[in-house]
């Protein structure tokens, strides 16, 4: 357990050890900004008290950005440079530097989603009040976006635990996550086209989209079906890791 | 030395795909226990290293470090050793004061006990002035010492170092190789290497594995007399010759030794004084100086040195994974054969060109022929 936690220390640490948690950090609190205010007519055009853009937006900057570039190197970097054999070779169980690397990743994250609650705080708090916020779908957003995030860092770490370097398990993520979050809107097209397969089709999409899952958390509503839903895709993606961590022995 | 058994292996074998990094490797390294680890790249030390401290598993066979199976326990395997993989891969982005805690909070290491170790870890890898520096920053001949540091930050009873020379300068491995002498007096030390002056510096004792197998493994004169020669190294002056005789050439050099009951083979070596210099070797247990002296003398040259060695551990090592080296570069290893190996090498030699057909037919009929392994 111990053991584990140090992994996470570390991990998170070494993010803070060069720019790039700096950059990534920046670069989506920018962009999340300019989605947030300026697209689609932005904030102001919508004429409520609410943040669900927030809630629109931030995981599609988790998922295209922050996510892929975090968890690229857990466990690529580490197998090229030769660490791995370093790190697993002190007493720890594959299964606590599989978790601590996960951890490590997710507390980067967690930084970023906290840090998201300027939007509330400062539009609807202090400095400014802009009307009387809804505080029940703000909750249950924050739930959403948390247990979004630890499904997709648990992704992003399987991919980079089977990934041959870097770069490679950047791609792969950032095209498992954005396959993951616009399956919705190609069941809906493909929904629209009709048909028995196309429909069926459709329904194991929407089935799978992490958009579709959000959904009811933005509106204030705590589906258990996708609240196990997340967590499910969570622990699959970190047993599958450590799977992949445990085949150097036989490989 | 006692006689406990802190590294037992025993019929290791480990394939990788079709490709057999190890062939039923078996040795036994006891407590107080110095051993080189000696073979040619690819010949399988790493691997087993690896093994040893459950970073991978074997295909076959048994291992056993402190008593522990790698396989049922890897995790008290692991904290009986200190490892050091080839070319010390550490965190670049951390400090090595940071490094060293991170190791030691991971090894469940409490503040003050890291605190004693770190002090003595310190003055033996030499790491005072670098504690602060990022890793990244510090040169190979510096990593290498962090990563002995990581290995020794425990105290283990058992040290597993792969290469740990290699990137050092002369000076850093002399002092290295003083401390893993100054260690092994308490701990059990197996190294890994291909330099051969290191394992005769450090190491007691010599485990040589060619192609995935033991080939030697042994005391280190044991392993010299291995191949059964001894060698005589003659310098005779070039122009001096005693008076009525000519100044000797180097082919009449050659001739007159070839011609001396018990020399196997001769062989002109370079030399810088105006002198010719000639290596002779003999057979195990012989001494032909007498003779040797008597030849010079009746020729009328002039000796100017006479030395006898048994061989050294670095002809033994070429001799013993030749196979290797040959078959890499696509010759037919029989046919070149050397003919000054026909006594009692001979058996020797043809078992492993055995060795060698076995390989190539990559199946397993050599395991139930059961392939010989030369061992001491």
């Amino acid at each position: 357990m111990s053991a584990m936690l140090t992994i996470a220390k570390r991990e998170f640490r070494s993010y803070f050890d060069s720019p790039l948690a700096y950059v990534v950090i920046c670069l989506s609190f920018f962009a999340l900004g300019l989605m947030y205010f300026m697209l689609n007519g932005g904030f102001w055009q919508a004429d409520r008290s609410s943040i669900e853009r927030l809630f629109e937006y931030a995981p599609m900057g988790l998922s295209f950005l922050v996510v892929p570039v975090v968890t690229m190197r857990l466990i690529a970097e580490e197998r090229r440079s030769g660490t791995l054999e370093m790190l697993i070779t002190l007493p720890v169980k594959d299964s606590d530097v599989v978790l601590g690397k996960y951890l490590g990743a997710l507390g980067l994250v967690m930084v970023l989603v906290v840090a998201t609650l300027v939007y509330p705080i400062g539009m609807f708090k202090v400095p400014w009040n802009l009307g009387p916020l809804d505080t029940g779908p703000v909750l249950s957003g924050y739930i959403g976006l948390i247990l979004f995030s630890a499904a997709a860092v648990s992704i992003g770490l399987l991919v980079s635990s089977f990934a041959e370097s870097q770069a490679v398990a950047f791609f792969i993520t950032f095209f498992v996550l954005a396959a993951l979050w616009f399956f919705d809107n190609a069941a809906q097209s493909l929904s629209a086209s009709g048909g028995g397969f196309a429909s069926f089709l459709a329904a194991v999409l929407q089935y799978v989209s992490f958009q579709t899952r959000l959904g009811g958390f933005w509106r204030g509503l705590i589906d258990s079906r996708d609240v196990i839903f997340f967590l499910s895709v969570t622990v699959l993606a970190l047993f599958v890791a450590f799977r992949a961590l445990e085949r150097r022995k036989w490989a | 030395m006692s006689t406990d058994v802190m590294i037992q292996a025993s019929g290791l074998s480990k394939r990788f795909g079709a490709a057999r990094a190890l062939d039923k490797v078996s040795f036994e390294v006891r407590r107080g226990e110095v051993v080189g680890f000696l073979g040619p790249n690819g010949a399988g030390k790493s691997t087993t290293m690896r093994i040893l401290t459950c970073f991978i598993s074997p295909t076959a066979g048994l291992a056993k470090v402190n008593g522990y199976d790698v396989f049922d326990d890897p995790l008290q395997v692991r904290n009986a050793l200190g490892y050091l993989p080839q070319r010390a891969p550490l965190y670049t982005d951390m400090t090595v004061y940071d490094y060293l805690k991170f190791v030691a909070q991971i090894r469940g290491l409490d503040e003050s006990k890291f605190k004693g170790r770190l002090k003595k870890v310190v003055e033996v890898c030499g790491l005072a002035q670098s504690l602060g520096k990022d890793i990244g920053t510090l040169s190979h001949g510096y990593r290498q010492r962090v990563g002995l540091g990581q290995a020794l930050i425990h105290d283990p009873p058992i040290l597993i170092l792969d290469e740990p020379t290699s990137d050092l300068d002369p000076n850093e491995k002399a002092e290295l190789l003083k401390y893993i002498k100054e260690m092994g007096k308490d701990r059990t030390i197996l190294l890994s290497t291909h330099n051969l002056a290191e394992v005769e510096e450090a190491c007691g004792r010599a485990i040589i594995v060619s192609k995935g197998r033991v080939v030697a493994d042994g005391a280190l004169d044991d392993i010299r007399g291995k191949t059964g020669r001894v060698r005589y190294v003659v310098t005779i002056d070039e122009k001096r010759a005693e008076a009525g005789n000519k100044p000797p050439t180097a082919s009449a050099v050659e001739e007159a030794f070839r011609r001396l009951p018990g020399v196997r083979s001769v062989k002109t070596l370079a030399s810088d004084e105006k002198a010719f210099k000639v290596e002779l070797v003999g057979a195990q247990d012989s001494d032909l100086r007498a003779e040797i002296f008597r030849a010079v003398v009746a020729q009328g040259w002039t000796l100017l040195e006479l030395r006898r060695d048994a061989q050294s551990l670095d002809a033994v090592f070429r001799d013993l994974t030749r196979g290797d080296e040959k078959l890499d570069r696509g010759a037919d290893w029989k046919d070149e054969a050397e003919p000054d190996d026909e006594d009692e090498s001979e058996d020797d030699e043809d078992d492993s060109e055995d060795d060698e057909d076995d390989e190539d037919d990559e199946d397993d009929e050599d395991a139930s022929k059961g392939a010989p392994e030369r061992k001491a």
